[in-house]
């Protein structure tokens, strides 16, 4: 986080989540980036990454574990999806490399 | 400093441990997978959602600020 905070970056953890839940996570985890909630999922549509999971037979669209690199001109520097995602000195690497102003 | 720095960075990883956890519990009951049809290159969409503590936070306002990351993930407290 303090290398993603030398590059001039903010880093936001999106899920489906309320704000009460997501506050209790944050706190249990630790972290402190905000933790927003897409409860009616329209952001996850307009990114695409609205991901169905089968839990005891019924359909729940989830997030797909996803992360994306937004320069300061809104542009997409970087997509990981699943496992790529999970590792943060991908977009670390990603955020070093934009330009400081 | 770098001490500090060193701490948030394990905190980062705990997150990013945690959010794996979660998704790989989650996947073995994966029917679909959507993959984004957004790639480097295009406009991050804009977006208002409510962060944890309730204040509304509009993606637009970072614009010729900060870089985001925006990292999705499944659930909270998937961890196991």
């Amino acid at each position: 986080m303090a290398k993603l905070e030398e590059t001039d970056s903010v880093v936001f953890g999106i899920s489906i989540d309320s704000p009460a839940a997501n506050n209790a996570f944050a706190e249990k985890i630790g972290v402190k980036f905000p933790l927003l909630s897409d409860m009616n999922r329209k952001v996850l549509k307009e990114y695409g990454i609205l991901k169905m999971y089968n839990v005891q037979k019924e359909e729940y669209d989830w997030a797909q574990r996803t992360t994306f690199v937004v320069d300061k001109k809104g542009i997409i520097q970087s997509v990981e999806e699943e496992a790529s995602a999970i590792n943060p000195n991908n977009a670390v690497a990603v955020c070093t490399k934009l330009p400081k102003k | 400093m770098a001490h500090i720095g060193f701490k948030s960075i394990i905190v980062t990883a705990a997150l990013a441990g945690c959010m794996a956890a979660g998704a790989i519990r989650a996947a073995q009951e994966d029917v679909k997978v959507n993959h984004t049809s957004l790639k480097s290159g295009d406009m991050a969409p804009d977006f208002t959602l409510l962060d944890n503590h309730w204040k509304q936070i509009h993606l637009s306002d970072y614009r010729g600020k900060k870089n985001v990351v925006l990292a999705f993930y499944v659930l909270a407290f998937t961890e196991g």
